[in-house]
């Protein structure tokens, strides 16, 4: 279940990340070194936190020395994953004025990249996923694709768990083709995947089934009038007096 | 004069400004070093010191006498913990004199008035609290002024905070919520004024160098987080919720929260926090610290209506970065209602004005949320909003050539976004490079963020005009319909669906953050394959809102007309009652026909 309750905080959160996120030691400039390491666990573990994440972002926007441009794209992609909430937005909205980059020796690689991974959450928002398949295996991100989401553990599974959601929500029926484009799975890969989803793949026509859920269940309804008898009570028990 | 004057002042200060960091809360990170150059000019002060105590006896001799009256009335109503007088003092009588003496210059210099007051410090604190404020709001504040204000601050939350002990001072609660309104809103000035380079002097790029902390964010966040601590206000809000007793309340909340003064400066702090991140862009953190609050008109907390009515304003707002619209529709139309009731009681309160721009800022704002969330949640608001942004809400729903409106209204209605940083004053290279290349402002980078998101659902209102129109429907046919490639509309008919679920609040759970994903239009659809099946819930129309208030309303006619005596002869009165009796009973359950015309609930005033 989607709760927004585990989003805010995730039961792989441990207590000393939930005191940094809740507590006023969030504020702190010597603690960012825990919340990167924290970024990293969910790099390499398939985890996510968006608030202890905000909350490397906040130290930055309070203390430019500390930006770090690795943890800040670290942070977007995974948030990217995480569509079609907004946390991509939410990251992006306290990256504001950062200090011209003054050191030639070490060139930031976030203007580079951002306009990039700003398009890909661009697609992805807009459902055009084949379209953020080629853009992504594109060799405008190849940079990306080799500094970073390489070491982002199951990066692209993630980005299929975003088109499986919206899939799911939106088709009672898909054909294998068109799920192919979405997913960038074919074959084999795609038929594995379908299985592993408790999805049922028919061979002869190429469409596959997807069980019912809250989303593709649709229904014409009337919604009537309920009215309370709280909200009689003043009539009713002034026609006693009376 | 204004320059050499500013040295005494840091001199009298400077013993006590070290304090000031209020390291309470957030520690002082980087603060230090703030006024140690301050030693060395108290000399040339202390000579200047006798020069201005002339001056200063002819000023106040200038003051004109009911000034002075109210200067001495006013600070005996606060010695004497008056809160009656001092509130008459405080909305009344201040105001008064400023329109009558001080309409367009400062009010007398708190040094001036000294003498009247016995020099009480603390007196002339708020006084000059007062008097800043006057000039924010009427004149326009300098450097100086914007300096001064920020000390004047830290002295009296330094004297709140860091006495031996509670102060046994006493406060209207109108003036507390004042007092930190004033504070983040002159915050919020100072940064805007800061982040235009180009229009200062030399003198004021000096002193900006050299006052790189004065406002900063940290010590603004300090204060309100040190108020927040001190007054256990979090904890106290959570033992209400239990149903605690008042003594076990003030056993949790000590010695200080037990106080009217900090439990209510501790609250408005949670609403000062909110409002704060708000402005730097932190809306989820905006959301989280108001934790513990529960948003409804019953909390003892919300008595002032300007606190109130902020309160909902940036929950709204954040739901809305939040991509929340559900819950920010229900914010506006909670607090909007509200502000419908009481506008009878506030008319002449000196905040009416402020509260009505807010009001029309969410009115604005509403009408945002309803063209990208679709939902009939209340009728009323909803035809305010047609009458005052009826052109923007159209143009709203008509895809590409609708983005203007939605700019317009959100950066009308958006709150005054800050930097969290100054510009590189103290180096002038970097100082060069960024008037070259101006970073882009706050507002346009809120709104950026904001239209991308509605770019995203551009799509939806045609589409949905189509689908309105049939129960299933081929995806070619559609395509053929839009004129547009087949995969990419089955792709934006997966946007619609998206469009139309939310995550919101449900009742009664804990915290703003909190929420299960809930359908947000009476459209729904899913594709099999290439068919698009859709099916639509109407809402029946509702009477009982419309006959429940009418027979109330007759109810009270009747007795009026009962109890009104007739001049000439006794009546026979009860028989009266008898064939409206009837109606009363049987209106709800078989209502008569209204002509058609749609009403709902509070569609009808009952006078």
């Amino acid at each position: 279940m989607s709760t927004a309750a585990a989003w805010a905080t995730p039961p792989t959160r441990t207590e000393l990340i939930e005191n940094l996120v809740s507590g006023v030691d969030r504020y702190n400039p010597s603690n960012v070194g825990i919340l990167e390491d924290y970024l990293y666990h969910q790099i390499r573990s398939e985890e996510y936190d968006c608030l202890a994440n905000l909350a490397i972002v906040k130290l930055y926007q309070f203390n430019p020395d500390l930006y770090n441009p690795d943890v800040v794209i670290n942070i977007l992609i995974k948030a990217l994953t995480s569509t079609p909430f907004p946390d991509f937005n939410l990251c992006i909205s306290l990256l504001d004025d950062r200090p011209a980059n003054t050191n030639p020796d070490e060139p930031d690689p976030l203007p580079s990249l951002l306009p990039v991974i700003t398009e890909l959450h661009n697609l992805l928002q807009q459902c055009r996923f084949p379209a953020f398949w080629k853009l992504y295996r594109s060799e405008r991100a190849e940079s990306l694709r080799d500094n970073y989401t390489v070491e982002c553990v199951g990066f692209e599974d993630a980005v299929r768990r975003v088109v499986v959601q919206t899939v799911k929500a939106a088709f009672k029926r898909i054909g294998s083709d068109r799920l192919s484009t979405y997913l960038n799975l074919t074959g084999d890969d795609l038929a594995a995947y379908v299985e592993k989803l408790g999805w049922t793949l028919d061979s002869s026509s190429g469409v596959i089934s997807i069980p019912p859920n809250p989303d593709n269940q649709i229904e014409s309804t009337v919604v009537q009038e309920n009215i309370q008898l709280s909200q009689l009570v003043k009539v009713i028990a002034h026609s006693q007096v009376a | 004069m204004a320059q050499q004057r500013k040295a005494l002042w840091e001199a009298d200060l400077d013993e006590e400004f070290h304090d000031v960091d209020l390291n309470l809360a957030i520690g002082n990170y980087g603060q230090n070093g703030l006024y140690d150059d301050a030693q060395p000019r108290i000399d040339e002060a202390t000579l200047i010191a006798v020069q201005q105590q002339v001056a200063q006896q002819a000023a106040l001799a200038a003051i004109p006498d009911p000034v002075k009256r109210f200067i001495v009335h006013f600070h005996q109503a606060v010695l004497d913990n008056n809160l009656a007088e001092i509130t008459v003092a405080y909305e009344s009588g201040w105001n008064r004199l400023t329109d009558k003496f001080y309409a367009k210059t400062e009010w007398p210099e708190a040094e001036t008035i000294a003498p009247l007051v016995n020099d009480d410090q603390i007196f002339l604190i708020l006084y000059r609290e007062l008097y800043y404020r006057h000039v924010y709001s009427r004149l326009q504040p300098d450097i100086d002024d914007r300096f001064h204000s920020y000390e004047n601050s830290c002295e009296l939350f330094n004297y709140l905070l860091n006495s031996d002990g509670p102060v046994p001072l006493e406060l209207p609660e109108q003036w507390l919520w004042d007092i930190i309104d004033e504070f983040i809103y002159q915050f919020q000035s100072f940064c805007v004024w800061r982040s235009k380079v180009k229009s200062k002097t030399d003198e004021e790029l000096m002193l900006l160098v050299d006052g790189s902390q004065v406002w900063s964010s940290y010590s603004v966040l300090n204060v309100l987080y040190s108020l927040i601590q001190k007054s256990k206000i979090n904890e106290h809000i959570l033992a209400l919720q239990q149903g605690k007793s008042k003594e076990e309340i003030n056993e949790i909340v000590g010695e200080y929260g037990s106080r009217p003064l900090y439990r209510m400066l501790g609250y408005f702090s949670l609403i000062g926090l909110l409002r704060v991140h708000s402005l730097l862009g932190d809306f989820t953190l905006a959301l989280k610290v108001m934790e513990s609050v529960e948003l409804n008109q019953k909390s003892p907390f919300t008595r002032v209506t300007a606190c109130h009515v902020t309160t909902y304003y940036y929950v709204g707002f954040c739901y809305i970065m939040l991509q929340r619209y559900p819950d920010a529709i229900r914010a506006f139309v909670s607090i909007l209602n509200f502000i419908l009731r009481m506008r009878q009681y506030h008319t002449r309160s000196y905040q009416y004005d402020q509260i009505n721009k807010t009001a029309d800022r969410m009115y604005a704002l509403f009408a945002i949320c309803n063209a990208l969330s679709p939902s009939r949640v209340d009728d009323n608001i909803l035809n305010v909003v047609k009458e005052r942004y009826g052109e923007q809400l159209a143009k709203m729903s008509r895809g590409e050539e609708g983005l203007p409106a939605f700019e317009e209204l959100f950066l009308y209605a958006c709150p005054k976004f800050i930097s969290a940083n100054p510009p590189p004053y103290e180096e002038a290279e970097l100082l060069q490079a960024y008037i070259e290349d101006p970073p882009v402002e706050p507002a346009q980078r809120h709104l950026s963020l904001f239209l991308n998101d509605v770019r995203a659902k551009l799509p939806v209102p045609t589409l949905r005009s189509f689908l309105k129109l049939y129960t299933s429907l081929d995806a070619s046919k559609l395509a053929n319909f839009l004129d547009a490639d087949e995969e990419e509309m089955v792709q934006q008919l997966m946007v619609m669906k998206q469009a139309s679920r939310s995550i919101s609040r449900v009742e009664n759970e804990k915290g703003l953050l909190g929420g299960q994903t809930i359908s947000t239009s009476d459209l729904d659809f899913v594709i099999d394959v290439n068919m698009v099946n859709i099916a639509e819930s109407t809402v029946g129309r509702r009477y009982a809102g419309w006959f429940i208030r009418n027979t109330e309303h007759a109810q009270r006619v009747l007795d009026t007309l009962r109890n009104t005596p007739l001049p000439s002869f006794k009546p026979a009165a009860p028989t009266a009652a008898t064939p409206i009796k009837d109606p009363n009973a049987s209106a709800p359950a078989n209502p008569p026909r209204t002509g058609g015309q749609r009403v709902a609930w509070g569609g009808v005033k009952a006078a």
